[in-house]
């Protein structure tokens, strides 16, 4: 029904333009502009993710507006709200598929993620003509670039196995791992990846795992029993892979327990966490995509520009998310219109060749499993740090900087890609 | 044997703190047989209100004039709102709150915003009180611990030796009769309603600054709160009182159990089979402590409907 409305609404808008084309005698009369579907959580207790990813797009879609579009014509963003679960996921993309859209955007929660590559790829195999191509900017699952893998997904994060070995390379480093490492993490697909590669990285890092916690996700509110777990093994130091308030509750919790173990997280730099840890942050560290000291004039630039666009400096998972659609906006630079129309899957063979610079350095598409090859940075909380976090006197200050081949872990061997034609 | 005696003080408090919140909604379900879904939002409430009013008044004024907001706001929800489509039945009054929940959630975001406030514990209070097996066990908690048991005390005191209490308790029992005997019933239910929300409201103000304050901490504890409820039987504040501290103990020692059905097979001869079949067999106890309490109630519902002191089963 959807896909009858905007048609006629198209028509509509080609009588009333008509005699204006007529005038200026452009060629481009068919011409279709390509349409972004965001799909992200942007309502219920989980909305702050996708909105930061909403932003994050929307920052991108005006810079590939401002350079002048695609064939002419704007980049048109579509949201569409999968209110936070796979069901409401499934059924938002099949209004974006009804409406026509070229690629869906998502980021937040694996589990919305492997719904939406295994729909994206059924719709694909039963429409073909009218691809769609799915830009995961930030749902880490390793079984998405491998036994899920498939042709119209592309990841422009990392996993949970590129982020340990760097997290654990840089911790090292600074003399800050020891050599009894405790895991926990969350008990679902994400979490269980991280605590697989906090195992396999034990060699490397010089150090023994001295015990594995798995716990519901979001449901603990009350993290001291874990923490006097944590306190009998006599931990140097707790590698995790916890997020928002199973991160925070569990750091507040060995505070106030008075442990002295040191925290390897990822997801520390979400916006809140500093403000509300206080203190107690300091001196843990943090892998990321992107940190605005290491990234010297070129990442001043970019928050600059994008606190002027959208009021506030990019954190957490907002510059991974530009980066990717820096790509994505390569890779349509270099997709010529076929009748005033993109081709999604011309489209898709160019975005697997994509290279950009961001700030933190050269980036590039790895064709074998569509799995980003991008820079990373490992940072340390600390007062010394250039650019503040969260309006605290504290921010991230970078121990160690990855470029995208160090970073670069092999493509997972269950990865079987059917390309098209 | 400390880390024994520590996951049981650890439990304790906690359960403590989920009596805190639950006593209120067990009162008001006990008095006016309203399911007040929106009772763990006066929880957020109370957490929000010492979080802004502390930079005025400091931390302790704080936390005694934000409950006493909180009730103000649940005595107009009762006055303004519930009384107004109590005619219309119990599924009405379950809407309204289930309604008012969300209008919370959201306002909150609309001021506070996403992310977490930066609400903590004044340093002075950050310290430990004793050290016991290597771990410092933190002053907060026995304060937190302490409070909801001089609540308990009181609450209970006030409910069965005054002259308030009597009126309470028959409003509670017999509402026609108390009525008749010329008593206010209408305003009893109010303010049982604002003492219901101030109580919440004051276990927000403490458990904020040692948790997190944030948008969606109405919904991490409302559940529990609903569970502590059930399990110690719907209108009971002994039973809100004992199922709080089931619930907190049992799920502070889970954690330490990394046990699996696997094992306990293990013990007839049969662990390579149960190794074997993975799955439910080999989950260990402790990944599944945040789930016992709902296992808890659901043997609750079917052996004794009624919760465990429950008045009404």
């Amino acid at each position: 029904m959807k896909q009858r409305d905007t048609s006629s609404r198209n028509r509509l808008t080609h009588l009333a333009v008509a005699p204006v084309m007529g005038l200026l005698v452009c060629g481009a009369a068919a011409a279709a502009p390509v349409k972004i579907g965001v799909l992200e959580t942007l309502s219920g207790p989980q909305a702050s993710s996708g909105q930061a990813y909403r932003t994050a797009v929307r920052y991108a879609i005006d810079q590939i507006n401002a350079a002048g579009g695609w064939n002419g014509e704007s980049v048109q963003l579509l949201e569409y709200d999968n209110q936070g679960g796979p069901a409401g996921a499934a059924d938002k993309l099949k209004a974006a598929a009804a409406d026509g859209v070229h690629m869906v955007v998502q980021g937040a929660s694996s589990a919305i993620g492997g719904q939406i590559t295994e729909d994206v790829r059924k719709h694909n195999l039963r429409n073909p003509g009218r691809e769609i191509v799915y830009i995961n900017v930030g749902a880490e699952a390793l079984e998405l670039t491998g036994e899920k893998c498939n042709f119209h997904h592309f990841r422009f994060s990392g996993d949970a196995q590129l982020r340990t070995k760097a997290l654990v390379n840089a911790m090292k480093q600074a003399g800050a791992l020891g050599t009894r490492v405790y895991s926990i993490n969350q008990n679902y697909s994400w979490g269980q990846d991280m605590e697989r590669a906090i195992a396999d990285n034990a060699a490397a890092g010089g150090y023994q795992v001295v015990e594995k916690t798995l716990h519901d996700v979001n449901k603990v509110q009350d993290f001291a029993p874990y923490v006097v777990k944590i306190a009998a093994t006599k931990a140097d130091s707790v590698l995790t892979g916890n997020w928002s308030n199973d991160l925070l509750l569990l750091m507040k919790a060995s505070k106030s327990a008075g442990l002295k173990v040191r925290f390897g997280t990822v997801f520390l730099d979400q916006p809140g966490n500093l403000a509300n840890a206080g203190d107690l942050a300091i001196g843990h560290f943090v892998v990321h995509t992107f940190n605005a000291e290491a990234g010297g004039a070129e990442g001043e630039r970019f928050v600059n520009e994008y606190k002027a666009r959208t009021g506030h400096a990019p954190a957490f998972i907002e510059p991974q998310t530009v980066f990717g659609m820096a790509m994505v906006a390569d890779a349509l630079k270099r997709t010529p219109a076929e009748g005033g129309k993109l081709n999604v899957n011309a489209f898709a063979k160019a975005l697997e060749t994509a290279k950009v610079t961001s700030p933190m350095g050269q980036m590039s598409m790895r064709a074998a499993d569509h799995q980003v090859q991008m820079p990373m940075v490992v940072s340390t909380v600390a007062k010394d740090a250039r650019y503040k976090a969260d309006e605290t006197d504290m921010g991230f200050k970078p121990v160690k900087r990855f470029t995208a081949t160090e970073a670069s872990i092999p493509a997972q061997s269950n990865c079987a890609m059917k390309r098209p034609g | 044997m400390d880390q024994f005696l520590v996951s049981l003080m650890n439990g304790v408090v906690y359960g403590l703190l989920l009596f805190m919140v639950s006593a209120g909604l067990t009162l008001i379900f006990g008095m006016m047989g309203v399911l007040n879904f929106a009772h763990a939002s006066f929880y957020m409430l109370g957490a929000y209100f010492a979080y802004t009013l502390q930079g005025a008044i400091g931390f302790w004024a704080a936390i005694v004039v934000s409950p006493v907001l909180v009730g103000l706001v649940g005595v107009g929800v009762e006055r303004f709102f519930l009384r107004r489509v109590h005619q219309y039945g119990h599924a009405h009054e379950l809407l309204l709150t289930f309604g008012l929940s969300f209008i919370v959630a959201e306002s909150i975001k609309l001021f506070f915003g996403n992310y977490p406030v930066d609400y903590r514990i004044p340093a002075a209070l950050d310290v430990s009180a004793f050290t016991i097996g290597g771990a410092q066990y933190p002053v907060y908690r026995l304060l937190m611990g302490g409070i909801a048991i001089a609540m308990f005390v009181v609450i209970y005191v006030l409910l069965t030796r005054t002259r308030v209490g009597i009126v309470v308790r028959s409003a509670i029992h017999k509402p026609r009769m108390a009525e008749a005997l010329g008593h206010n019933v209408p305003l009893v239910f109010m303010g049982v309603f604002g003492v219901g929300a101030a109580l919440a409201g004051l276990a927000g103000a403490v458990a904020g600054a040692f948790y997190t304050t944030n948008p969606n901490m109405a919904l991490e504890l409302g559940v529990m709160v609903f569970v502590v409820v059930v399990v110690g039987g719907l209108g009971s504040l002994g039973g809100a009182m004992l199922a709080s501290l089931l619930i907190g103990v049992v799920t502070s020692l889970a954690v330490g159990i990394d046990r699996s059905l696997a094992d306990l097979l293990a013990l007839v001869g049969v662990g390579d089979w149960a190794q074997g079949v993975g799955g439910l067999m080999t989950l260990k106890i402790s990944s599944l402590s945040a789930t016992i309490p709902f296992a808890l109630m659901l043997l609750i519902l079917l052996v004794r409907p009624g919760g465990l002191m429950g008045e009404k089963g």
